[in-house]
């Protein structure tokens, strides 16, 4: 599923020389095309590095940087007892996604590691569940949007090429909101389902007598019937005014 | 006449034993090795104290003066007992102090001996002594109370500091198992006063677990939350000298999983509390018994925890395992009040 397809490692061919290869992740390997050292044409297999994996240096310049944004101010208070990882929606879908762990790299100024989950980092749904366990109230859930904004400006260019967003998708859920002030998940089921070309997939056993049930006891009504959210035009407005300043708006927050 | 109890030991608990021994009207002989009252909080100058940050001579001062000026307790500095022996109910010590030897029959003894500070050197892994930046939470405090907060080897301000926990406790290579009980306390409150003095100078505690137990934990929330310090999981394996007069920091950033080699200014290594020579000394002199742990052993640790082994004679404070002034002191006042009953009951 593409789920799983996200985590698959790329097949390595940098240092397919090094006994043992498995054992060295792919970032620590440097492997130039051409290298003269002291006059020695060093190029081909003779020019593979390992990196150290050693962190010599904890950067507080980072975390005093996310401490004096409004949503990471607590940054400091986490003491890593990892309740918000235990409690979030996200982590069991992408074990890569670990609120806790992005909030040490934080705190240690860890860029290294960080830029290792750019991928992952901005999957927090918002459901807020960490910030109501966390024992300390350092709020994660804003700390993970404040690590969204940093990413961003940290690593633009992995941003720029693992974070593609699906205009398509992206039409469709803003269309949804603007139109209806909800998200209409039937809606966003079927239409990625056609995406992803499993069309036929949508009416199965289980679709056809969930779709019986809910006519029988009027559920599929009252969802039809869905009214807009009180005041709706108001919030519309606000929210067409959001998206048309969302550049300015993007550079001053970083 | 009134009755006579020996308290061996002028630190915090030994001085409340004593005074408030000397205040039921009790003839005290308090008997003390040092040339001055206080114990360890005295000899290492420690200014303040946790969990309140309370100036340490507004405590200690307060009992040296009382012990000092209530004319029930005969105080010997520079001393020791060098014979000890039981006379029926009784016991009859030979105080040998700079005045020459003194011989006396005490109706029940109270040991207040105390702790000596783990010796770092001793563990070879933290290059203590071998490093000029590499002190311990002792040196620290006693440097503190002196107004000296920089650097030992250039006299400096320190740009970063790591404190190291459990120097010398829980570490079988070491031989000793238990939890010293105050320095993760110690640590966070020097960390404190490390950052209210520099506030350039980051400060990080290295850490296997934090036991800041019952409302210490405040001062560890405390450091945190008011004064960024920052902690990092993972026991250092190793000190080495690095660039610029620094001493590195080698060990394993147990939640990242990953070796770190860090450079610092200075190291504060937290060493903990042992039952140190005079606790064998007592046992052997006086007849109890050393727990496992190189400390004195009460009779019941919950139910007679001021009792030793032999009727008579006593225990208060950390001469039976690492604890708090306030410990120290509570304990003092219930050794005070079984030795008095004991006292009483054979006067
Ligand atoms: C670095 C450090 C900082 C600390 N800071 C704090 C703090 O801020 N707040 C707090 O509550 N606690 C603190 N503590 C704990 C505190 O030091 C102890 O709880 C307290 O000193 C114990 O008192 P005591 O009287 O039992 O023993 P001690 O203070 O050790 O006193 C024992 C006395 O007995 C004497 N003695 C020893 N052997 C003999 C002998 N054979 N004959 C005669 N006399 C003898 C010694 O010379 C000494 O004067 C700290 C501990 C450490 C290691
Ligand atoms: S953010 Fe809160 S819940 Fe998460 S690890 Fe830190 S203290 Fe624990
Ligand atoms: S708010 Fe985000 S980080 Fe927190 S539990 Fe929900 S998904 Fe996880
Ligand atoms: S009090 Fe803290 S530093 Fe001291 S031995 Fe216990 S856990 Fe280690």
């Amino acid at each position: 599923m593409a789920l799983e397809n996200q985590e698959k490692r790329p097949v390595a061919e940098k240092g397919e020389h090094i006994i043992a290869r498995h054992l060295i992740e792919d970032d620590r390997i440097e492997e130039e095309k051409n290298l003269v050292i002291d006059g020695v044409d060093v190029s081909g297999r003779w020019n593979t590095f390992i990196l150290s994996r050693v962190d010599s240096d904890f950067d507080r310049s980072f975390f005093r940087e996310i401490k004096d944004t409004v949503v990471g101010s607590r940054i400091n208070r986490c003491w890593q007892c990892g309740m918000c990882t235990a409690s979030c929606t996200v982590t069991p879908l992408y074990r890569r996604f670990n609120p806790r762990a992005f909030i040490y790299m934080m705190q240690l100024g860890n860029l290294k590691e960080l830029k290792k989950y750019v991928d992952v980092a901005w999957r927090c749904v918002g459901c807020y569940k960490c910030s109501q366990r966390c024992p300390k109230q350092v709020n994660p859930a804003e700390m993970m949007e404040a690590l969204a904004l940093l990413i961003k400006k940290y690593f633009p260019e992995e941003v720029e090429s693992k974070l593609k967003v699906d205009e398509n998708v992206k039409k469709i859920y803003e269309d949804m909101i603007l139109g209806h002030g909800r998200l209409d998940l039937a809606k966003l089921h079927i239409s990625s389902m056609q995406k992803m070309g499993r069309t036929k997939e949508l009416i199965g056993k289980i679709e056809i007598d969930a779709i019986f049930k809910m006519v029988k006891d009027g559920r599929a009504f009252s969802v039809l019937r869905l009214s807009r959210p009180h005041n709706w035009r108001k919030s519309k407005e606000a929210m067409e005014n959001y998206l048309k300043n969302i550049k300015t708006i993007e550079q001053t927050t970083i | 006449m009134a009755e006579n109890i020996l308290v061996i030991g002028g630190g915090p608990a030994g001085l409340n034993a004593a005074t408030m021994l000397s205040e039921l009207g009790v003839k005290v002989t308090l008997a003390e090795r040092d040339s001055f009252l206080g114990g360890n909080p005295k000899k290492f100058k420690y200014k303040f104290l946790f969990p309140d940050m309370q100036p340490a001579d507004d405590v200690i001062g307060k009992l040296i003066k009382k012990a000092e000026t209530n004319s029930n307790i005969k105080v010997y500095l520079s001393s020791e007992v060098s014979d000890f022996k039981e006379n029926g109910k009784k016991f009859d010590a030979t105080i040998k102090s700079p005045d020459g030897n003194e011989t006396k029959t005490f109706d029940s003894v109270i040991v207040a001996t105390g702790f000596e500070h783990f010796d770092p050197a001793r563990d070879a892994k933290y290059s203590y002594q071998l490093f000029d930046d590499v002190i311990d939470i002792k040196d620290l405090e006693r440097m503190m109370g002196e107004g000296n907060f920089v650097r030992p080897s250039n006299g400096q301000p320190p740009k970063n500091v790591a404190f190291i926990l459990c120097v010398g406790s829980r570490d079988r290579h070491v031989g000793n198992q238990y939890c010293s009980r105050v320095c993760c306390t110690v640590s966070v409150k020097q960390a404190i006063e490390l950052r209210e003095h520099f506030p350039d100078c980051e400060v990080y505690i290295f850490y296997m677990d934090i036991r800041t137990y019952g409302f210490f934990e405040d001062l560890y929330w405390k450091a945190m939350e008011e004064y960024d310090v920052q902690i990092v999981k993972g026991r250092v394996a190793e000190i080495t000298s690095g660039e610029n007069n620094t001493v590195i920091c080698k060990g394993e950033d147990t939640l990242l999983r990953g070796p770190f080699e860090i450079p610092f200014d200075m190291v504060v290594l937290a060493s903990g509390m042992e039952g140190g020579p005079q606790s064998s000394e007592m046992a052997k002199k006086l007849g109890l018994e050393l727990d496992e742990h190189g400390f004195l052993k009460p009779q019941n640790v919950t139910l007679a925890p001021f009792k030793s082994n032999k009727e008579g004679v006593f225990l208060a404070g950390a001469c039976t395992g690492p604890k708090a002034i306030s410990d120290s002191i509570t304990e003092g006042g219930a050794a005070a009040m079984d030795a008095y009953i004991y006292a009483v009951k054979n006067h």
